[in-house]
């Protein structure tokens, strides 16, 4: 019910719209208006207490900002299975040759999303390894290298600006075919083109061991108290002049609390496959910490005699 | 050159090596060099230049087909002078019309010894961090790239300092002086 101007009565009449067939009519000469008006009004009722997993107001997933057009496009997935249709694989390749700008971008973030899935990363740090990715790709200098290493390269960097460093090691177990020395090369790159770009803000603090003593010690199903005991033995090794790598020093301190605990003792091998360090190096790293091992580790945890009885390298 | 320590420390970096290069000014057979002489090896598919070692100043050089020579290995200046004319010499007298152009010293590398131990992890997180670069896991030493000299140091946990990239001696000589000050603020 309304006004309008019908074009018949050359005036202001009153208005009748049908909702069964969208019609807009006029009801002094029954010209019909406007015609199959769409509805705009919600399609489906949406109530308090159903579960928010299906909201069918919203379609797909959340936007990009990284990609050109906020990853808003349809892409034409390849049919599994036995795909005798010639019609839907076609599609597939006609849109794949099309000028697709981001396709590089994607197939980067997809490969980045696989290797932060392999380490258990949250969605943050995965952002912004996506993030480093797309800033340094703005940079058409990247063409040559190496994608693997450079993609390994800026989730290691994402770690670490999020405070929860990843060692080369473990990056280097999920990324295909980087070493350790591409992966150090690229990560070095990446710094100084961030860098140039914006007036050094690169922020990335040293590690330390204590930041890897959690998941190792996890890793190798250390009770609490033995890893309470070994984050306060590395934070007191800090002082001391032992010039070995800071993931040396984590796995010989775990050595050193597994040696003093009552229960099972993991073998210098599930040290070295947890932590990544090779087993003659947790070796040397025991005999430099041996000599200060009374002050590095805490009285509460383990006697005197027991540091004693610890074998002597 | 004489009253060189304005530093109160006295240490004085040692060159450990001098790079340089000269132009002998006309082409060169490397192929007839190589079977003339006895102390060069050449192997073009490696690389394509001779390889050229004399004894005293024990030096190496490489020489190219162009007539260019890079010579390695000298411990002072003379010396790496000393030797690319020896080299050059050598050249000549294999019948060659070679020419002594452009000595240029392209490379120095020092060391030195602070004697104290330093804290490396507390240097990369001062304002100095924006020129150091301290990544345990890849390399044990922390790489400054100083702007004024533009030369690069490798500094490690002993004290002990490795100074490279400089052009002329008074470079390193100022870039040590710089960083000594900086680094007994954080003996360990």
């Amino acid at each position: 019910m309304g006004d309008a101007f019908c074009s018949d009565c050359k005036r202001q009449t009153e208005v009748v719209f049908d909702h069964s067939a969208g019609d807009t009519v006029c009801s002094e000469c029954g010209l019909v208006l406007e015609s199959h008006s769409i509805d705009e009004t919600s399609e489906w009722r949406t109530f308090a207490n159903e579960s928010g997993d299906n909201d069918p107001v919203r379609v797909g997933g959340p936007t990009n900002p990284l990609l050109a057009d906020g990853g808003l496009s349809t892409v034409i997935a390849k049919p599994n299975g036995g795909s005798g249709e010639f019609l839907s694989s076609s599609l597939g390749r006609w849109q794949n040759r099309g000028s697709n700008p981001d396709r590089g971008l994607i197939l980067a973030f997809k490969t980045i999303a696989t290797m932060s899935d392999r380490l258990g990363l949250v969605a943050t740090i995965k952002d912004r390894a996506n993030e480093i990715y797309k800033r340094v790709e703005d940079q058409k200098s990247s063409r040559g290298r190496n994608q693997d290493a450079l993609l390994a390269a800026c989730l290691y960097i994402a770690c670490r600006q999020e405070d929860k460093p990843r060692t080369v090691k473990e990056i280097c177990s999920v990324a295909n075919g980087a070493t350790k020395k591409e992966i150090g090369r690229a990560k070095e790159y990446i710094v100084k083109q961030l860098g140039l770009e914006t007036g050094q803000s690169v922020e990335m603090g040293t590690i330390h061991a204590g930041d890897f003593m959690r998941r190792f010690c996890s890793n190798l199903g250390m009770n609490n108290q033995a890893v309470k005991a070994a984050q306060e033995a590395v934070q007191k090794s800090e002082e001391f002049d032992i010039r070995r790598s800071p993931i040396s020093i984590a796995a010989a301190v775990i050595y050193i609390i597994t040696q003093l605990s009552e229960e099972k003792k993991p073998s210098l091998k599930d040290i070295s496959g947890a932590t990544g360090v090779a087993e003659g190096t947790i070796r040397n790293s025991y005999k430099d910490l041996h000599p200060h091992v009374l002050k590095i580790i805490p009285s509460w945890f383990a006697k005197e005699e027991d540091l004693k009885n610890l074998c002597s390298p | 050159m004489a009253a060189r320590r304005n530093n109160p420390s006295g240490i004085v970096p040692t060159i450990q090596n001098i790079v340089s290069t000269v132009d002998l000014d006309c082409v060169l057979d490397l192929k007839h060099i190589a079977l003339h002489s006895r102390n060069s090896e050449f192997f073009p598919k490696r690389f394509s230049a001779v390889i050229m070692r004399i004894k005293d100043p024990k030096t190496t050089a490489l020489i190219f087909a162009s007539g260019k020579m890079v010579c390695t290995g000298a411990k002072t200046e003379a010396q790496s002078k000393l030797a690319a004319r020896k080299f050059a010499r050598i050249i000549q007298k294999l019948g060659f019309p070679a020419k002594f152009r452009d000595f240029r010293i392209q490379n120095i590398v020092a060391s030195c010894d602070v004697q104290f131990t330093i804290r490396l992890e507390k240097f990369a997180c001062t304002s100095h961090g924006a020129f150091s670069t301290y990544e345990p896991e890849l390399f044990p030493g922390l790489i400054y790239r100083m702007k004024q000299p533009k030369l690069v140091l490798l500094i490690f946990v002993s004290g002990k300092v490795v100074i490279t990239g400089a052009k002329k001696r008074d470079d390193f000589y100022t870039a040590f002086d710089n960083i000594y000050s900086v680094l007994a603020e954080f003996k360990k």
